[in-house]
């Protein structure tokens, strides 16, 4: 069980037994036909029965772990009304009851009376309590610092005055007099906090009229009750006159009525609050359109209708421009009429701008159409960009559109705009992921292109590495095994970067399969690769390549370069390492016969240890953060470095090299490194 | 990239200072392609400022180098630092075109 509803049960269970022992005590005074003299002890038990069971009640309503949901104030009245008020009438039926029961069925009782009387009591403090506690919670709506403090020493002095009672004190003392008028001048500066009524609505406002008319009655019910009791002579005390319970009623009584005066001369303004809530969560809404995953004809349908209901406006309509104007909302109008109205506006060379005319009939254009209307508003929902419609609004009367109302609609239009540019913003956003998707489709395909597993034999190892500057790249590679000892290897690197290039490194493939099927030479090979790419190739692209004919029965390597980065060889006879310098031009250059001129074959006998790196410019030309390029200079220093180990072993530690050198830096060209090693075993004869 | 560009009678030089790349041979491709450069019978190109060219620049002189030749304009590189020629050496267009070493060479082989 939570601490405070221990509380507020402990607290209750107080005022059960301190009431159920007040009772016994007066009951017992009957009885004996004792005499609540001034100073007699009966009196004393009765005075602090009587404040013990008031501190009960009402801090048992302290600890109410009701709490408030929001502005929902009609239902605490409703509670205040439905379970305290209503005892107002119990306590009225009661009294009836026995009035009416005493005259003509039985004789008047005294302890029948001085129960009743009681019971009476024990609803009104309960009626109090809860009273007391709603208005707290009405007074402490929105509170600040200040009000706390005030209203915790207003709780504190208001408790205080119980000890009159448990004292005994005669209060009306010229001492106590005074203290008790401040305190009644406290309670008039306390029920001054009424900001709750201001977040009613016009219905709930009438309905808490009728709830805090009602509450009134029952106020005025238990006050007439005590009233009238107060000289009945059967009674052992008289509960009336302790001075917490008259400030008390007196409290409940003004804030009540404050409340419900209040309440009456806000109704006319009312309509202008509600307006003005009504805009600012209109305002919300078009702002959270984007996150309820609304689009932009959903925002325009909000602010169209927002507009009106801000303006007033007895007519009106919406043009969306996208080519060209579009009439997408209306109200009260027809097309007919918007092109008349459009037409002199045009006239005026007043098109999709802003305007305020508050005198139509002034206007001889506007008079000759003969509509009813006298005002009108033209805003734009224009950002720095475009401009994505016009509002039209009009009135039928003149001087319409002040200048309070104008603001309103500049609000929602500011607020429309930044909402559709938000929501044009996210398309794009999803469009640019789509694109995204679309690359790593192409750079997946790409990818499928580049050969995985490699031709292998024992007499020749081949390492590769590929790194793509972009998801989709240039560079290119294959092999193709034109026999058991006959290996073709191509190398190449398509000009730009991108798609393009991506494209024409997948045409270059292809070329490349098609035509080494018939196992030519390379440069009839590359004669005939030029010739096939300057039909397809665009003015400015072109590709450089190479490609080499390994030929294990002669020992010998043939190749032509077409444009493309030096062969770096590693001859393990001669222990040398160096550039196969050869001329040739890259394809797609020359695009005529003219072409056979201009690349060369060079043959060479290789020898098993030789290495042979093959590499794309994107190697050579990497470039440290300090913006120096790597070059063949100090591709060759690794090459002379590592020429003893395995291929792959060359690969990484020339790889690593390269990154060292590159840094962090990002890689502008796509990279390509093959590393071919040369073995003195047999081919394995089977594929 | 800057391309700034001096007539001289029938010889218009055009000087590229920075890195030719992707983005900024879009800007040298306009200069070629503007028909008014067809009125010069010489276009010397001075390269000392260049310190980088990518294949997509060396893919805008490529595609207007036919049609110079065919209008008989004469189209020369000067003042290449190393690095570059390496790179037109390499893709073998050192053989297709006139590439000289100073101003003055580039003026003797213009006028021959």
């Amino acid at each position: 069980m939570p601490y405070t509803t221990r509380l507020k049960r402990s607290y209750a269970a107080l005022a059960v037994a301190s009431w159920l022992l007040l009772l016994g005590n007066i009951i017992l005074c009957i009885k004996t036909n004792v005499n609540l003299q001034e100073g007699s002890v009966y009196l004393h038990l009765n005075n602090v029965l009587v404040v013990a069971f008031t501190l009960g009640v009402f801090m048992a309503q302290h600890h109410n772990t009701e709490h408030f949901k929001g502005t929902d104030f009609l239902t605490y009245l409703w509670k205040l009304f439905a379970r305290a008020g209503i005892a107002a009438y119990v306590c009225l039926v009661l009294h009836l009851g026995y009035e009416i029961g005493s005259r003509y069925w039985f004789n008047p009782n005294p302890y029948l009376e001085n129960v009743i009387y009681n019971i009476n009591f024990a609803l009104f403090i309960y009626f109090l309590a809860k009273a007391f506690n709603t208005w707290k919670r009405l007074i402490l709506f929105q509170k600040s610092k200040a009000l706390h403090v005030e209203w915790r020493w207003f709780e504190w002095l208001m408790y205080g005055s119980l000890l009159l009672t448990l004292f005994n004190v005669n209060y009306i003392t010229y001492i106590f007099i005074p203290l008790m008028c401040l305190l009644v001048l406290y309670i008039f500066f306390v029920s001054v906090n009424l900001r709750w009524v201001a977040y009613l609505n016009l219905t709930k406002k009438w309905r808490s009229i009728f709830l805090l008319g009602a509450i009134l009655v029952s106020i005025f019910l238990f006050a007439k009750y005590f009233q009238i009791q107060n000289d009945n002579q059967t009674l052992v005390v008289n509960h009336g006159d302790h001075p917490f319970v008259l400030l008390m009623l007196f409290f409940v009584f003004v804030y009540s009525l404050a409340s419900l005066l209040v309440a009456v001369f806000s109704l006319p303004t009312s309509k202008v609050f509600e307006q003005k809530r009504e805009d600012l969560l209109n305002i919300q809404r078009l702002s959270q359109s984007i996150q309820q995953g609304q689009d932009e004809s959903q925002v325009l349908d909000i602010f169209f209708d927002s507009a009106i209901r801000a303006s007033g406006a007895d007519a009106a309509w919406l043009e969306e421009l996208r080519t060209e104007e579009m009439v997408t909302h209306t109200l009260n109008l027809d097309t007919a009429k918007i092109d008349l109205i459009r037409q002199v506006l045009k006239s005026l060379n007043l098109n999709n701008v802003d305007y305020i005319n508050n005198n139509l009939d002034m206007n001889y254009h506007f008079r000759e159409l003969g509509l009813p209307f006298k005002s009108m508003l033209v805003v734009a929902l224009k950002s720095n960009k475009e401009t994505f419609g016009v509002l039209y609004l009009l009135k039928d009367v003149e001087h319409a559109f002040d200048r309070e109302t104008v603001n309103t609609v500049r609000t929602y239009t500011n607020q429309t705009i930044l909402t559709i540019e938000n929501l044009r913003l996210i398309e794009d956003s999803l469009q640019n992921e789509r694109y995204k998707e679309e690359l790593k489709i192409a750079s997946a395909v790409q990818d499928s292109l580049i050969p995985k597993s490699f031709p292998s034999d024992s007499w020749f190892q081949i390492s590769t590495f590929a790194k793509a500057a972009k998801e989709v790249g240039g560079d290119f590679y294959d092999f193709l095994m034109l026999s058991e000892s006959r290996i073709a290897i191509i190398i190449g690197d398509v000009s730009g970067k991108g798609v393009s290039a991506a494209f024409h490194m997948a045409q270059m493939k292809g070329i490349f399969h098609a035509l080494m099927q018939d196992n030519l030479d390379p440069v009839v090979f590359m004669l005939k690769a030029n010739s096939a790419l300057s039909r397809c190739l665009e003015r400015t692209s072109f590709i450089t390549s190479s490609l080499y004919i390994i030929d294990y029965k002669m020992q010998g390597l043939s190749f032509a370069r077409a444009g493309h980065c030096h062969t770096l060889y590693y001859n393990s006879m001669t222990e040398e390492t160096f550039y196969f310098q050869t001329e040739g031009l890259g394809l797609g250059i020359i695009r005529d016969a003219s072409y056979a001129k201009r690349i060369h074959k060079l043959h060479y006998d290789y020898n098993p240890g030789d290495v042979m790196v093959i590499y794309t410019d994107g190697v050579t030309e990497a470039r440290s953060p300090t913006n120096e390029e790597y070059g063949e200079d100090r591709l060759r220093e690794m090459l002379m470095q590592t020429y003893h180990l395995e291929a792959d072993d060359i690969k990484y530690a020339i790889i690593n090299d390269l990154n060292e050198f590159t840094g962090d830096a990002h890689i502008h060209d796509d990279q390509t490194l093959l590393v071919v090693k040369f073995k003195n075993v047999q081919p394995k004869f089977q594929m | 990239m800057k391309i700034t560009h001096e007539i001289k009678d029938n010889t218009i030089t055009i000087s590229l200072d920075g890195e030719l790349d992707a983005s900024s041979s879009v800007l040298l491709d306009e200069e070629l392609s503007n028909p008014s450069i067809m009125k010069y019978s010489k276009i010397l190109v001075d390269c000392a400022k260049l310190n980088y060219i990518s294949s997509a620049g060396l893919g805008v002189f490529i595609s207007h180098l036919q049609r110079f030749e065919d209008s008989q304009i004469k189209l020369i590189f000067y003042n290449m630092q190393e690095k570059v020629k390496n790179v037109f050496e390499i893709l073998g267009l050192d053989l297709l075109m006139t590439i000289v070493s100073t101003y003055d060479e580039a003026m003797t082989v213009a006028n021959e």
